[in-house]
């Protein structure tokens, strides 16, 4: 909202006010405004704020061909866009019926894990930060640095990689890429005391997390709660063991699960989903090279394909979330209907509001960044 | 309970509605057509007794040419491991700026976001619902922009000016004989 539109809440005699949180705050990934009503230090009501990142992303996609739409869907989440593009190849592969070779898959799971371990690594920094803690926010980037270079590598881009299209992936891994994975996934093992000690187990952070910003079971289910949100509930649903896609139902996992519902909980089962993932990165490793053949099924010309008739719905896994497309294809070269379903869009907006209520105003910055939300989602 | 008894129990709970068409596409996927009106009494038996607990999404699909809005409601059950999308169609109202239909926001809380959304992006107006005011597009006063009958790329061209980008070093290429090859509006598709 832009400060000539917005009038001043005319309030009788009393101790509230209001007090605005973004649309630029290291509270929240992102530009995102949350308007608080206050008594005191206590929240009595908060009013989420979004649209300062719309790009109007499903529209620009029904005027663009199915290809160049992968340009666009990554910058759906800056911080998490694999699973986008990998969704999105999903949703057209299921219209078209298209059977992704398998060795594509695994290289398709070798991304979105390694995407879920940079994601997380992203969020333990900025969690620490809004506690005052800030020497894991400049561990957390400097070791999402280590995956980036990795995504470089494999896919010439750190960020938005396009490295994923409908029948696989664009090309195969490197000459000795998985040696250097191997290696990075060392060096984080390695690191594993070094983080518990500055921040999963440090009573400066545990005492400020602890109890702070509670969903319990029945308000998890009923406010659409999903990813590592849910499973600090208690919950042990993960869209990877419920609806599996891709190869995910030959791996070797498990699902963390903490029970307390708070932000110390959320961020605990971001850690241990962390380390999960470099042990399928770890089986992945071993099984990929005795995959042979494509990494990419055929598809008829790009720039001159007619999507046949029909629709989908997708869900993938994300860092942060249950992720989905509903894809409606009228058998044209350019989609009729992308619909995107961010998980962030009830975690930042209807969850928010909720769990705020209650809160003190130097815990509210922490509630948003343990929820991970990634306004972008929101917005998109 | 497991999975195939919460299915097999679906299968008679839907045969209760009228007006229904139910179309298995996998093991994980189902699809049911449903009248609109009973659409709110479908939803809450999917979730009172079917289990299916969780809202995914409610996507809105514009066919101007049938006059008419699609809705799709996805909800998941974590029980029964199933998708159900439930499509309904609701009648377009050109002649009227919203068109209108009833909130399950009292069956389904997340139905509170996505029923706001398609409220800015298409003008479908949901009864009852507490969230009808603007969210993400507060600075908009246009048509619902994600309608079909809203050309984008036309409202631009009336709206803003095209940058006319011939800076001093690409004069000194046209000149020599090079330069833009292929201008913006060629490639526009």
């Amino acid at each position: 909202m832009r400060p000539e539109n917005y009038q001043a809440v005319r309030l009788p005699s009393s101790n509230e006010y209001e007090i605005f949180i973004g649309p630029n705050h290291p509270g929240i990934e992102g530009n995102y405004a949350f308007k608080l009503r206050l008594d005191g230090d206590e929240v009595i009501s908060g009013k989420a704020d979004a649209g300062y990142l719309h790009r109007g992303f499903e529209k620009l996609m029904e005027g663009r061909l199915w290809i160049q739409n992968l340009a666009i869907v990554p910058r759906i989440c800056v911080p998490d866009p694999v699973p986008m593009e990998v969704v999105y190849s999903l949703s057209v592969e299921a219209i078209s019926d298209i059977e992704v070779p398998e060795r594509g898959q695994w290289i398709r799971v070798l991304q979105m894990e390694l995407s879920r371990v940079a994601s997380h690594l992203f969020t333990f920094g900025g969690h620490a930060a809004t506690t005052g803690m800030y020497t894991p926010s400049y561990w957390g980037v400097a070791d999402r640095d280590l995956a980036l270079d990795l995504f470089e590598e494999l896919t010439g881009g750190r960020v938005y990689h396009i490295y994923n299209i409908p029948g696989g992936v664009r090309r195969d891994i490197p000459d000795g890429f998985l040696d250097r994975l191997g290696h990075y996934l060392d060096y984080l093992e390695s690191r594993q005391n070094d983080y518990d000690n500055l921040l999963f187990t440090n009573q400066v952070f545990v005492k400020r997390a602890r109890g702070i910003g509670v969903i319990n079971k029945e308000q998890a289910l009923e406010w659409g709660v999903t990813g590592p949100n849910l499973r600090a509930c208690g919950l042990p649903f993960d869209v990877r063991r419920d609806d599996p896609y891709l190869i995910y139902d030959q791996l070797d996992f498990d699902i963390p699960l903490q029970d307390a519902g708070d932000a110390l909980a959320r961020i605990l089962v971001r850690r241990d989903e962390l380390f999960q993932s470099v042990r399928i990165l770890r089986q992945i490793i071993k099984h990929l090279p005795s995959v042979k053949g494509p990494v990419r099924a055929p598809i008829p010309n790009p720039l001159a394909w007619n999507v046949p008739a029909g629709e989908s719905y997708s869900r993938v896994e994300s860092s942060k979330g249950e992720l989905a497309y509903y894809t409606v294809s009228d058998g044209g070269p350019k989609p009729y209907r992308v619909h995107v379903r961010g998980p962030s869009s009830m975690h930042a907006v209807q969850v928010l509001e909720n769990v705020a209520v209650g809160a003190r105003i130097e815990d509210v910055a922490q509630i948003m960044f343990s929820l991970d939300a990634c306004p972008p989602e929101v917005d998109r | 309970m497991n999975c195939d008894e919460i299915n097999v129990w679906l299968d008679t709970l839907l045969e209760e509605i009228n007006e229904i068409k139910v179309t298995r596409k996998s093991d994980r996927r189902v699809r049911v057509d449903v009248d609109a009106s009973s659409l709110p009494a479908l939803l809450e038996l999917l979730k009172g007794k079917a289990s299916y607990v969780h809202l995914s999404a409610i996507s809105c699909v514009d066919w101007p040419d049938d006059e008419e809005f699609e809705l799709v409601y996805h909800c998941w059950s974590y029980e029964a491991k199933s998708l159900l999308s439930a499509h309904t169609r609701i009648p377009r109202n050109s002649s009227e700026e919203f068109a209108r239909y009833v909130s399950v926001y009292d069956i389904y809380k997340p139905a509170g976001f996505f029923e706001r959304d398609i409220y800015e992006m298409f003008g479908i107006y949901f009864e009852s619902s507490p969230f009808m005011e603007k969210f993400i597009l507060t600075e908009w006063n246009g048509p619902p922009p994600m309608r079909k009958d809203f050309d984008a790329e036309a409202y631009v061209n009336e709206t803003f000016n095209w940058a006319e980008y011939n800076p001093d070093w690409l004069q000194e290429i046209t000149e020599e004989g090079g330069g833009i090859a292929i201008r913006p509006e060629d490639v526009r598709l």
